[in-house]
């Protein structure tokens, strides 16, 4: 019996001695044995409130710590009540919602008619100055009809509303926003959601745990995850490094190389998919541009020809890609591709046009960029074989948004998700739409633009973005490429699914 | 124990004899020659430099040329590397051998343009301070003293990430920033140097003050300032590579060694060639210059030897 014992202990011991010199074929999951998941992310939000960041980790942590009026299916695309138990329409400007009785945010506060209209009518004042204007300029006011019943009027008709409203619009409490303002709900975020904030750390890391209090009828099941630990590292080996160590269980935005080699690892595994994000070039066109050779349509011309999409999505973007030919994702509403020019691959076209623009000795470029650098430099591999030199300025997204909304930025390498909303409102006009990130300014292609958001009709709103659209392209204002598959590097054990929006669904993961 | 085994004393004069026989330029020879180390480091920076020079000869593809759908493909001695690219391809498709070739002229380029910008600063403050003293050496040794306060890696990350990288901004940079050792040594040498009966002798003849400096002290401390310029042309091609391995160095698609080392990281997990390649000849190069340079002072001033 002692012996056993004695043995069984040398046993133990010697296991523990390998697990800890990661010997063992099967070491215990840092995240496993407490239901807790770590993700590792490259980019930090400036501001986890997710009116005041326009980055995808915001809308990450926004959809776990918040709630929206409506809830939005990822697999059957249905509309379900949220926070709003039920809507209608009222007329073409107006919308009513009865809101849901009983729920709590993580403070303690009640969530009633109170929070909402003070919310939307923060968010909708351009004083406020929220970094995501396109996502709630359509607001006129929102009016308290009783404790639980919110009418909302938009500015103009705007059919897109009910979208938007089970995106990127989460309810902040509103005597706790009232007090500390977007910097204190960055300091110490509070919502109504599934997961409440435990610590941030601004720019390092932030740790959310289960909401215990949260409601049972969200269609946001709570599943069994207690915490998600989200750490932010912008060095991509790092993050390998983490994840083959174990340090971490989750790693997204892999580029395809180096999905397709960690594969191979016995304790991680591959998850991909298409997602709505496109990534596009733009061309600086305004009048005082610090590249004056962009305002040639010849020249934007030769650069949308020098590149070779096919083989880029293909090659290095992978599964999953596909080519675009417009700037927006091709399964929004309203996105289409008809009626505009398509520019095929063609470097002795792109070298002929630059001749025609008087540059027979080709052009000098910068090229600002802020992920998958891999692609960027791909690019530039093209545009040199074209005789367009481009130097490249790799940067944070912040740095890089303050180059272009600066007139300081001449190309730039460009990615949108559209906050995962499924309309076309929501990605051209962003770069069309005479908004801060718009560096071409055609007011033919804004009016095109105003006339698709704001008709009710859908054939017309349809209509309307198709000739905006195709005019995009017949002046080359930009560079359509691709849209981006995500892969994901994840522990073996994790379940977990990629959605089109490129939004890891916390609550729903479970560990085998 | 006198045994045999030991060389009779007497050789020793002999021998001796048999060196003062020989001509200067023998000598020369056979004191360069007589050390193994600085024939492999001269012969291992002159087949560089060859290499670089010959760059485009031997290339055996276009440095730029990117095939997407050749990438990563690995150096002829693994099963899927074959002849058409020796050492593989990088990540965009583009043939390692040919942006190695071509990256040594960059690495080159950038040690010896920071040597002759800095040398010539640094040289021309050390031959003032210590031929003139007093006010002059004041002011020089209260520059180098600034000088010196400033690490060098951070003022140039600073710099270039104000003014963007780019290959002559960072040769500029680090020629303007490491000058220092060039002024301390030069300084010494030159008030050692200053001392000596030939200089008072040329004084005293009526030799003017530039000529003094130039015909008289300048060569008589050129071994000193030869070591210190092959340690600066060695510790600038470093710090070229360390900043674009931080990105902020020469920029993409120029090939340059550190850059390619920084590119190669991502892949580090699985295709280690990629990094280890640009890495070893990097080290090589460092390496063979500090020896060329090392037995060079030997060569010119082998009183010096330490």
């Amino acid at each position: 019996m002692t012996i056993g014992t004695g043995k069984m202990r040398i046993g133990l011991l010697a296991a523990a001695l390998l697990a800890g010199t990661g010997l063992l074929a099967q070491p215990a999951l840092a995240g496993k044995s407490d239901n807790s998941v770590h993700l590792a992310y490259d980019q930090a939000p400036e501001n986890v409130d997710p009116f005041f960041n326009n980055v995808r980790i915001g809308v990450i942590i926004g959809q776990h710590v918040w709630d929206t009026l409506i809830y939005r299916d990822p697999d059957t695309g249905e509309y379900k009540g949220q926070l709003a138990k039920s809507w209608r329409q009222v007329d073409d400007r107006t919308l009513e919602f009865d809101l849901r009785e009983g729920v709590k945010f993580h403070n303690g506060e009640e969530f009633d008619a109170d929070d909402v209209v003070y919310t939307l009518n923060f968010v909708s004042k351009p004083d406020s100055g929220v970094t995501t204007q396109q996502n709630v300029a359509w607001i006129e006011k929102a009016e308290k009809l009783d404790k639980y019943k919110v009418r909302v009027t938009t500015k103009q008709v705007f059919p897109a509303a009910i979208e938007y409203l089970s995106g990127p619009v989460v309810m902040h409490p509103n005597e706790y926003y009232a007090k500390v303002g977007p910097q204190g709900q960055n300091q110490k975020p509070v919502g109504t959601g599934p997961f409440r904030v435990a610590a941030h750390e601004m720019g390092k890391s932030i740790t959310l745990e289960k909401n215990p209090d949260y409601f049972k009828d969200s269609p946001k099941k709570q599943g069994p995850i207690e915490t998600v630990e989200i750490r932010f590292i912008p060095d991509r080996q790092t993050q390998m490094a983490e994840v083959l160590s174990e340090g971490v269980d989750l790693i997204m935005h892999v580029p395809k190389d180096q999905a397709d080699q960690i594969g191979m690892v016995p304790h991680l595994k591959v998850v991909s998919g298409e997602t709505m994000r496109i990534v596009f070039m733009q061309m600086n066109t305004l009048d005082n541009t610090p590249a004056p050779a962009l305002k040639d349509e010849r020249v934007r011309r030769a650069i949308i020809h020098a590149i070779d999409r096919e083989t880029m999505v293909k090659e290095i973007v992978g599964a999953g890609s596909r080519v675009i030919h417009t700037i927006c994702f091709p399964e929004q509403f309203g996105c289409t591709d008809e009626g505009a020019p398509r520019y095929e691959y063609d470097p002795a076209k792109a070298r002929q046009l630059l001749k025609e623009a008087r540059f027979p000795n080709g052009i000098e470029l910068n090229i600002v960029a802020y992920r998958e650098r891999n692609q960027t430099e791909a690019m530039i591999g093209y545009l040199q074989a074209a005789g367009i030199k481009a130097n490249l300025n790799f940067l944070q997204y912040a740095a890089m948004r303050e180059q272009i909304r600066g007139n300081k930025a001449m190309l730039t390498h460009q990615t949108w998700g559209s906050f995962s909303v499924n309309d076309v409102s929501a990605s051209t006009p962003v770069y069309f739409k005479f908004e801060s990130d718009d560096i071409t300014r055609d007011p033919e292609v804004r009016d095109l633009l105003q006339k698709g958001d704001t008709s009710v009709d859908p054939e017309a709103r349809k209509e309307a973005y198709g000739k905006a659209l195709a005019l995009i392209a017949e002046r080359a204002y930009a560079v359509p490429l691709y849209s981006l598959p995500v892969y994901y590097v994840a522990a073996k054990d994790l379940e977990f699914k990629a959605y089109a929006d490129e939004m890891p669904r916390f609550w729903e993961m479970t560990w085998n | 124990m006198t045994g045999t085994a030991f060389p009779p004393a007497t050789s020793a004069p002999s021998s001796a004899a048999a060196v003062a026989e020989l001509s200067a330029g023998a000598r020369l020879r056979r004191r360069m020659f007589g050390q193994k180390s600085f024939v492999f480091g001269v012969g291992l920076l002159l087949v560089i430099v060859a290499v670089a020079l010959l760059a485009p000869v031997l290339a055996p593809h276009d440095p730029y040329a990117q095939n997407l759908s050749q990438r990563m493909v690995p150096p002829f001695w693994y099963a899927k590397g074959g002849w058409e690219h020796l050492l593989g391809t990088d990540n965009l498709g583009r043939d390692y051998l040919s942006r190695l070739l071509y990256g040594a002229r960059i690495s080159l380029l950038i040690g010896l343009s920071v040597m002759v910008i800095s040398g010539l600063i640094g040289t021309t403050l050390g031959l003032l301070a210590g031929y003139f003293g007093g006010k002059a050496d004041l002011i020089v040794t209260f520059l180098i003293t600034t000088r010196l306060a400033m690490p060098v890696i951070l003022v140039a990350l600073a710099v270039v990430a104000m003014v963007g990288g780019s290959l002559p901004v960072v040769i500029l940079v680090l020629g303007l920033l490491k000058w220092d050792r060039f002024a301390v040594v030069m300084r010494s040498a030159t008030q050692q140097a200053r001392a000596l009966d030939y200089v008072t002798a040329a004084e005293a003849a009526g030799a003017s003050t530039p000529r003094i400096i130039l015909g008289e002290i300048l060569p008589n401390v050129f071994p000193q300032l030869i070591v210190v310029a092959t340690l600066e042309a060695a510790s600038a091609i470093l710090l070229e590579a360390a900043l674009s391995f931080l990105g902020l160095g020469v920029q993409p698609p120029l090939p340059s060694w550190g850059l390619m080392i920084s590119e190669a990281k991502t892949y580090m997990f699985f295709s280690f060639w990629l990094i280890a390649i640009p890495g070893t000849l990097l080290a090589l190069l460092v390496l063979s210059i500090n020896l060329a340079g090392d037995g060079l002072r030997d060569v010119v001033a082998p009183e010096g030897r330490g």
